[in-house]
């Protein structure tokens, strides 16, 4: 079983940085007509003297940060927080540091520090999942299907692992497979070291693996 | 599939889609960037206003009946109000608005739609987004002109022609038949809670908000109108801060409301006429919602569990002109609606 980990994720998935419902992108287009291709840098330093490039961060990444506190919270919780993540970062654009080209880290790493006032309804709501299978599953393409015995079988193992985990390490371990941030991403949003980044990760990874019974310590992370 | 494999599976399973209510977020980024995030009228009021107006639907129509006066009632004209057996389903309008007697308009922050209906089953309440773009009817202003037809956001009907052009409002954009309309401002919610002589609480710890003039101790107490208010609207350095957590405290007092009108309506009915006056000035109803109106409401209410009241938002999409506003998904909306056309 060879580890998925050793070239972290690029951050660029397909789908991921989507922005939300596509009749809001085409009017956003519009209004920033050439925010479309620049960096995240750019935007948030041309707000600082024209604010309301701001919004075109918000077109970029409001349908990213939804799904992904969407998983971790539930939909009802994820539409004010990302309403707070942009107006916190927009408060806090002036202390943007402008080398780093993409805003992604930052803008997951405030989230983060919101998600983590929820941890309580979070660990219930994977405790629930522990209980009762999850809504509304559709079948996914063949290989996924041919996989789904046992991924339907470990999601209640899945869930107590993720209630168990300590908060800290959950943070890394959910924003590099939920989030699909890298290493240096995490390090960045969570404003701690790599070499910290690789212990959290390794930490939760062995644990999520001994709840599915898995303990081969060939699975052991560098 | 390794540990991260499945993972991201589960991850994908639990994901939701960004809802076309996102927009709201944006607007409110917008707000903040055009620096108007000063202004006191804020969501808190929405939230709260939507319970406010249901609540007061709710407690005062059947309470206004007993102003005829407990058994064979009759109306302040001396007629009986007596009806055999003539229930009907009703749908009413319930407006929360923001007038608070300063020199701005009044406008209708919430907006639900209520059906009480005939039989034994569940009160439904659907709730109209404000940022909602709809075609508006030439209604009558309250200088007396009237206004063109136009397409505009609900809640500027309000504004420009009171609660009568609300009415019809909601009945194009939703064609279903209003049989009677209120609304309630921003001090009817203290009074309400004035009225009934404060409502009970139970403060796990401390709260202190001096924005919002709030000053609580632990434990199980009485608060009143002023305190209620900052209470439901706290949300700076009180439990987790977070909005979720403002909800659960406002559903405990509209809980703890409901059963507070429920004890006085019973034990007190001598106080309602006291408790009317002083919502008098606050509210203001439409159509014929007479005593015998508020008897047939009385009975239907009798019958359902007011705990049960089914609520949901009405269907809508991002508006195709204008991403800060929204537009009604018109087949799901039609679907939701039909319990409302019986």
């Amino acid at each position: 079983m060879v580890s998925a980990m050793t070239a972290p994720p690029t951050g660029a998935r397909a789908g991921v940085p989507a922005p939300m419902p596509a009749a809001e992108a085409d009017d956003a287009a519009d209004a920033t007509a050439d925010a479309a291709d620049s960096a995240d840098a750019d935007l948030i330093e041309r707000s600082r003297t024209d604010p309301e490039a701001f919004a075109a961060l918000f077109d970029r990444y409001s349908g990213m940060l939804y799904r992904y506190v969407s998983r971790r919270l539930g939909p009802e919780v994820a539409e004010d927080l990302v309403g707070e993540t942009f107006l916190i970062a927009f408060s806090r654009r002036a202390r943007y540091d402008l080398s780093y080209a993409d805003a992604r880290p930052w803008l997951f790493g405030i989230i983060s520090k919101l998600v983590s006032r929820h941890h309580r309804s979070e660990a219930a709501r994977y405790r629930a999942l522990q209980r009762s299978p999850v809504d509304g599953h559709v079948e996914g393409p063949a290989d996924r299907v041919a996989a789904g015995v046992t991924a339907t079988a470990s999601r209640p193992l899945l869930a107590e692992a993720l209630a168990g985990l300590p908060r800290r390490d959950r943070d890394v371990l959910l924003l590099v497979a939920w989030g699909d941030l890298a290493y240096e991403e995490v390090a960045q949003a969570l404003g701690i070291p790599v070499g910290t980044v690789r212990s959290r990760l390794n930490r939760a990874r062995r644990k999520v693996r001994a709840v599915l019974g898995d303990t081969n310590p060939m699975n052991e992370e560098e | 599939m390794d540990d991260l494999g499945l993972l991201r599976d589960l991850g994908h399973d639990l994901e939701h889609e960004p809802p076309a209510t996102l927009v709201r977020q944006r607007h409110r980024l917008a707000e903040a960037i055009a620096g108007r995030t000063g202004r006191h009228r804020g969501r808190g009021w929405i939230l709260i206003g939507v319970a406010a107006a249901v609540t007061a639907a709710l407690i005062l129509v059947p309470t206004v009946l007993l102003r005829g006066g407990g058994k064979g009632a009759e109306d302040p004209l001396g007629r009986s109000t007596h009806r055999a057996g003539a229930t009907k389903a009703l749908n009413i309008l319930v407006l929360g608005t923001d007038g608070r007697g300063d020199k701005f308009a009044p406008r209708s922050d919430t907006i639900v739609l209520l059906h009480l209906p005939r039989d034994n089953e569940r009160i439904s309440a659907v709730s109209i987004p404000r940022d909602l773009m709809v075609p508006l009817p030439s209604c009558k202003t309250r200088s007396g002109e009237a206004t063109a037809a136009r397409t505009g956001l609900i809640n500027s009907a309000y504004t420009v022609g009171g609660l009568g052009c609300s009415v019809r409002a909601v009945e194009k954009l939703t064609d279903v038949r209003i049989d009677h309309a209120m609304s309630i401002d921003f001090t009817g919610f203290k009074r309400i809670v004035s009225g009934m002589g404060g409502v009970e609480v139970v403060v796990p710890r401390a709260m202190r908000d001096p924005k919002a003039g709030l000053n609580l101790s632990p434990g199980r107490q009485m608060i009143r109108g002023d305190q209620a208010l900052a209470y439901a609207r706290a949300r700076q350095g009180l439990g987790d801060g977070s909005d979720l957590e403002r909800i659960k405290r406002q559903q405990q007092l509209m809980a703890a409301m409901l059963k507070r009108a429920k004890e006085k309506q019973m034990l007190s009915p001598v106080r309602l006429p006291m408790f009317l006056n002083m919502m008098a000035g606050t509210m203001e109803t439409y159509g014929q919602l007479s005593v015998p109106v508020m008897k047939e409401i009385a009975r239907i209410l009798e019958r359902t569990e007011t705990d049960t009241a089914r609520f949901s938002t009405i269907p809508v999409r991002p508006h195709p002109d204008d991403p800060n506003r929204l537009a009604l998904n018109e087949p799901t909306a039609r679907k939701l609606l039909q319990t409302f056309r019986s």
